[in-house]
């Protein structure tokens, strides 16, 4: 995780191989950076603050990362892993697909409410570090389309949806939970789960069963 | 080069302006417009002064007269863009007198042609601003709330109104946004004006049920296949 705290390594004989060193201190920079970047925001952050967290030198950041964008998007790609792994265990394969849906939308919610620095990494700070990771974050909420397609299969309506359906969806939610991030409400992402729940299903099976399948799985 | 949206009808064909203050007007279009396009090819953190007086073809010295940094430019541009769009998607909702569904499809479908018809400021606005530093997101955010007003008459058309969200107008307004984006990164604004009829159900739904929303989305003059 992008989060944890890595102390200093101990210094003289630990005993590591040098690709462990050298993948340490890559994990510590990136872990330097997503604290930097808590602290003042993308913009703000140098390679200095990055280094200073890091407790490793220039060269050694220059040897692992082009510059600031790089490093960022590291961070941002280790965090969206976790993040596609926590869905992927929250839909569990036996469940109906609303359930395993919003089970999804839960976990990511649940990991923003948690995680508030994180949040703001993947949701805000994304938008500010430049074309490559603003189009990197669009590609990355585009791969849940799929997932959220499938509930076209739940009743013949639901097959005429307009295409953008999908994107317009998750772009609004996306959206929304961005801007409680940046407006330090993040930790309160989780209260708002029954509303996407309910805003994710309503196209797909109507808005009355999708209101009552996101108050039950709230309950 | 491209007219910024609102001021190409003040530049009348011709002759080039004279007096000082059409002057100075003139010198503030350019540079916004070099800002709106350089920003649209390479994003707001490569783009320097440099370039921009160039692109405008004015000196350092009028760029500092009339902004103090490119921060400042943006945020005019910003500013310009923002008024110009709440304009004229206000004026094609008021202006159509047929039930709110119309209205609605009015102000979107004015909308989408504003963007397709100025890619650059629409790029520099939607995928860029977030991206310049608070004051520019901060536009951005003005913009989702200026336009919720224009959805909130629909929840009088639900019998559910009561259990809406508050924030669904501006969740639906960054719903469309965000499709926008989408076109506008892929360097597709040609392709925008072909979105109305399904941004326009999904902005009805939530109010009038699938039913009608679907219906609405597919009435005469909304299946606009290019410009």
């Amino acid at each position: 995780m992008a989060d944890e705290e890595l102390g200093p390594l101990p210094a003289g004989r630990h005993g590591f191989s040098r690709e462990q060193v050298a993948h340490n201190q890559r994990e510590r920079l990136i872990a330097g950076l997503a604290t930097a970047v808590a602290e003042k925001g993308y913009r703000a952050t140098t390679i200095t603050d990055i280094t200073k967290q890091a407790r490793v030198s220039r060269r050694v950041f220059y040897a692992n990362f082009e510059g600031k964008e790089e490093c960022f998007l590291a961070a941002f790609e280790i965090v969206v892993g976790h993040i596609r792994e926590l869905a992927m265990e929250a839909a569990m394969p036996g469940d109906q697909w609303p359930a395993r849906a919003v089970a999804a939308a839960r976990a990511v919610l649940v990991f923003f409410a948690e995680e508030p620095d994180l949040a703001r990494l993947c949701l805000v700070e994304s938008q500010a570090a430049g074309p490559v990771v603003a189009a990197r974050f669009h590609e990355t909420v585009a791969e849940a389309v799929p997932y959220l397609e499938q509930g076209r299969e739940e009743r013949p309506e639901a097959q005429d949806l307009p295409p953008t359906t999908e994107d317009s969806t998750l772009g609004a939610l996306v959206l929304l939970a961005g801007r409680k991030a940046a407006a330090g409400e993040a930790p309160q992402l989780e209260d708002v789960f029954p509303e996407f729940a309910e805003f994710i299903l309503a196209p797909y099976i109507g808005a009355e069963d999708a209101a009552h399948v996101a108050r039950a799985q709230a309950a | 080069m491209r007219a910024l949206p609102g001021k190409a009808s003040r530049q009348p064909p011709g002759p080039k302006p004279v007096s000082r203050a059409a002057s100075a007007d003139d010198q503030r279009r350019r540079i916004l417009e070099a800002t709106a396009d350089l920003i649209a090819e390479q994003g707001f953190a490569e783009t320097t002064i440099e370039q921009i007086v160039r692109r405008a073809r004015v000196g350092y010295a009028t760029f500092y007269k009339h902004y103090v940094d490119k921060e400042e430019a943006f945020l005019a541009l910003l500013d310009a863009a923002l008024n110009r769009t709440a304009y004229v998607v206000e004026e094609a909702y008021d202006g159509e007198s047929g039930p709110w569904p119309d209205k609605v499809g009015a102000g979107l479908g004015a909308l989408l042609k504003l963007a397709a018809e100025h890619p650059s400021v629409a790029r520099a606005c939607l995928v860029e601003a977030p991206t310049a530093g608070p004051e520019a997101a901060a536009r951005h955010e003005a913009m989702l709330k200026r336009f919720a007003p224009l959805l909130r008459p629909g929840r009088e058309l639900n019998p559910r109104a009561d259990k809406l969200p508050e924030s669904l107008e501006e969740t639906l307004a960054g719903g469309v946004l965000w499709v926008i984006n989408q076109r506008l990164i892929a360097g597709e604004a040609e392709k925008l004006r072909a979105l109305l009829p399904e941004a326009l159900e999904f902005l009805l739904r939530p109010y009038v049920g699938e039913e009608v929303a679907a219906g609405e989305a597919a009435g005469p003059g909304r299946q606009v296949t290019s410009a």
